[in-house]
């Protein structure tokens, strides 16, 4: 039933993306983004979609991205719908659902192929407020955990004799509060106890926290930051002066 | 070659047994209990319960007759009150009102948890919670009443009380399936001792067989009960392991007079 949340959660892996630095993975991700919300043609965000399944190919995540890719038809289909119903016409409806599957699919880049962990490291080199980068990390961390939660919560009251999926619309959503409740007191629970064993173990006690990694660029950093920088160049140039 | 969870498990539970399942953690105890009422499916081969496959029918259909306790109590309960959350399975599969009144006021009895009817649950102790789970699967009577970890966090008499409920819903022709750790709470209760082992079916047989059979208790990552341990150390004096201190007294009180 949580299928699609594969998507979204890191898995160690023996890629040659998985190991450049995190930053420039997070610079590789911003950038199609941000290309994706500049792009408005369809040739464009075919550009952009080939590279993202380069790039999915190279980090052996195609199969994961995929996953998000068949959660998000649902959404694609409301927003092209929406679109189309407002008035827009079909060309701008394809448009704009090709650039939400860019956006979704971008974002997913990095958080494919970069563990908590770097992600931490990420957010240290931007000198952010440590408790932020704490609390942000933890709840990416958290995810698959409560992902579990909610599997083993829903086979509980499955066995209870609760069918979720029986009823009309509004019975159908009342369904889901045996399985919501208890996993927001479970997530409160956990949080509190989180809380009390970060405190034991002297978190927040010196200002300054060292870390057993630091991130440093290698050369195929270099040349992966270097490719992607000229790659946004072109793109952008290829936008405003050739129309493409 | 495939990685299957589970492999080669043959097995059939009659009612009016107690059986219990054993094996190191991960070696797929909880996803076996899982196929008992259909929550998950075999790829390959099949559960039938009461004859049917579980493919056939919804797990809602399955629960009726297979109660699964799990392991963490704080994964179900949900409700305002205690008296709620027992009657939420009964609502679930449709008794009426009266039979609902009836069995909850029952059940909370049972368990010693009348008194907090109208409290949250969310209030009880760990303890205290394991027992209303409890409580609330009985409250709908199942033949085969599935249990993971039943002894975790109970104190003593909690423990004797739980073995003695399991000793009478056999006798009521009713089947306990438990999935433990607790080796002595297991020893007492002499069930049949299904051992699983990375997925296979290690052994199945009676208790004090599988607690003789040392290599594969190694292999499970099992300790011996006390009672067993005594035995061991005690062979040649001793026919067989006693089974608890009371039968243990008698047999060295024996022993004494025979001047051994």
């Amino acid at each position: 039933m949580f299928w699609f949340a594969e998507g979204l959660i890191y898995r160690r892996q023996d890629s040659v993306f998985h190991t450049i630095d995190p930053r420039v993975k997070l610079f590789v991700s911003i950038m199609l983004f941000s290309l994706s919300l500049l792009s408005n043609t369809i040739l464009e965000f075919l550009i952009i979609l080939s590279l993202i399944f380069f790039i999915g190919v190279l980090s052996k995540t195609l199969k994961r991205m995929a996953k998000t890719f068949v959660f998000s038809l649902s959404f694609l289909a409301m927003v092209f719908i929406i679109n189309v119903l407002v008035g827009y016409d079909i060309m701008f409806s394809i448009i704009i659902s090709l650039r939400f599957i860019s956006v979704v699919s971008s974002t997913s880049i990095f958080f494919l192929t970069s563990s908590p962990d770097e992600l931490e490291l990420v957010m240290k080199s931007f000198h952010l407020p440590y408790d932020l980068i704490f609390a942000f990390v933890t709840a990416v961390r958290f995810v698959p955990v409560i992902m579990l939660d909610a599997i083993q919560i829903l086979d509980s009251q499955r066995s209870r004799g609760l069918e979720i999926e029986k009823g009309n619309l509004i019975k159908r959503i009342k369904n889901y509060l045996p399985v919501l409740i208890p996993l927001i007191v479970q997530a409160i629970i956990r949080s509190e106890e989180l809380a009390e064993a970060m405190e034991s173990r002297a978190y927040g006690y010196s200002k300054k926290k060292t870390s057993y990694y630091s991130l440093r660029l290698r050369k195929r950093d270099y040349f992966a930051a270097s490719v992607s920088i000229c790659f946004m160049i072109a793109f952008i140039l290829a936008i405003y002066f050739l129309h493409i | 070659m495939k990685n299957y969870v589970l492999n080669n498990i043959n097995i059939r539970i009659e009612l009016g047994q107690i059986v219990a399942i054993m094996g190191s953690n991960g070696s797929g105890k909880t996803t076996l209990i899982k196929h008992f009422n259909g929550l998950l499916k075999p790829n390959e081969g099949f559960v039938k319960v009461f004859g049917k496959d579980t493919r056939d029918d919804s797990v809602a259909a399955f629960s009726r007759r297979v109660g699964l306790v799990f392991q963490n109590p704080d994964h179900q309960i949900f409700s305002d009150t205690v008296w709620n959350e027992v009657a939420f399975a009964l609502k679930n599969f449709g008794f009426e009102e009266e039979v609902i009144k009836k069995r909850v006021k029952w059940a909370l009895e049972f368990f010693n948890l009348i008194q907090y009817k109208d409290t949250s649950p969310l209030l009880l102790s760990g303890g205290e919670k394991k027992r209303l789970c409890l409580a609330s699967i009985l409250a709908w009577d199942p033949d085969y009443i599935v249990l993971d970890e039943p002894t975790v966090g109970q104190d003593f008499l909690q423990k004797e009380k739980l073995r003695e409920v399991i000793k009478m819903l056999a006798t009521r022709n009713k089947t306990v399936i438990i999935v433990s750790h607790d080796v002595e709470f297991i020893w007492r209760l002499q069930p049949r001792l299904i051992l699983l082992s990375n997925g296979e079916v290690a052994m199945d047989d009676t208790c004090a067989n599988v607690f003789q059979n040392n290599v594969l208790l190694d292999k499970c990552g099992i300790v011996k009960p006390q009672f067993v341990e005594l035995f061991d150390q005690l062979t040649p004096l001793l026919t067989h392991p006693p089974l608890d201190v009371l039968e243990a007294r008698s047999i060295f009180l024996k022993l004494m007079k025979k001047g051994e």
